[in-house]
């Protein structure tokens, strides 16, 4: 077989849940910053402030998925402890990591980082989210929602392009196979 | 003379305005406090003081850190939304508190503080 499932499920965590995560909420921002041009300008009009909100939902979503996937799915198999006596530790990649000083920090820092860091992401992610839908047009004409909800999606995408800049070093020296 | 507007108009209509910000002031709040609480049990377990269970063996530790993080912050944006919605408040205050929680629990995940504190 070309992939193996634990591969698989590595690209659908962080190409394809992550990925999707990334690129939305970066289309959030700027779809924040060009409708908040247009909602100061404008005094009456046609709301469009709901597919903003779809549109955050999506990335919430997307990012819960990626933290509960990477969490259950490839979290474990990477853990795995070697049977004593095991020499081949490709299978184990933490095991694996450790055991070189050279790429011992791709575990103690990259991977330690990775296991909490996106959970935050997802909760900023779910705020913001919420309240675009609950204060529709409001979102963007009042400047201190509108701030502070900018101000936690960039965080969020800081955030999530950090642990996938991390996921791509680990999963260059140690791919889940 | 009275205007007359069909269903399909009424049904057309925005959805009508938050005019306060106690809803949007607790989701934000509660963010803070649910990577706050992400932040505190990875420290504590660092530290030996508290480890949450694990709650899928497989995963280990951080299932039960992750999930009880995850619970503290459902909790306070319940509390939180049931107090403050619909109340308007001074939210410049409280965005600031919003932020720096949110920015003590990114730190606390931050693996080379672990040994420094």
């Amino acid at each position: 077989m070309l992939f193996t499932e634990r591969s698989i499920w590595t690209m659908i965590h962080g190409i394809g849940l992550g990925g999707t995560a990334l690129m939305a909420l970066a289309a959030v921002l700027f779809a924040m910053y060009l409708m908040r041009r247009s909602y100061l300008r404008a005094t009456e009009g046609e709301d469009v402030s709901g597919p903003v909100a779809a549109l955050m939902w999506l990335t919430a979503a997307a990012l819960w998925l990626t933290a509960l996937v990477g969490t259950y799915i490839i979290f474990p198999p990477y853990r795995a402890a070697a049977p004593e006596g095991t020499t081949l530790l490709a299978q184990y990649p933490r095991t694996m990591l450790l055991a070189d000083p050279e790429t011992a920090w791709l575990h103690t820092f990259a991977m330690e980082t990775k296991e909490h860091l996106p959970w935050i992401a997802a909760m900023l992610a779910t705020a913001v989210a919420f309240a675009a839908w609950r204060y529709r047009s409001e979102f963007f004409r009042d400047p201190r929602i509108y701030r502070m909800a900018a101000t936690l999606t960039v965080i969020c995408l800081a955030a999530v392009a950090y642990v996938s800049l991390l996921g791509v070093f680990i999963n260059k020296v140690a791919p889940l196979e | 003379m009275a205007t007359h507007r069909t269903t399909d108009q009424m049904a057309s209509d925005p959805a009508p305005r938050e005019q306060t910000n106690g809803a949007a002031v607790a989701a934000f709040l509660a963010a803070g406090i649910g990577s706050l609480a992400m932040g505190l049990f990875v420290v504590l377990n660092e530290w030996d003081i508290y480890s949450a269970p694990s709650l899928y063996g497989p995963a280990g530790g951080v299932s039960g850190r992750t999930t009880f993080a995850v619970i503290a912050w459902l909790i306070a944006w319940a509390v939180l939304h049931a107090r403050m919605k619909g109340r308007q408040f001074e939210s410049r205050r409280l965005f600031a508190i919003a932020l720096v929680l949110v920015g003590l629990g990114i730190l606390l995940t931050y693996p080379p503080l672990w040994g420094l504190l």
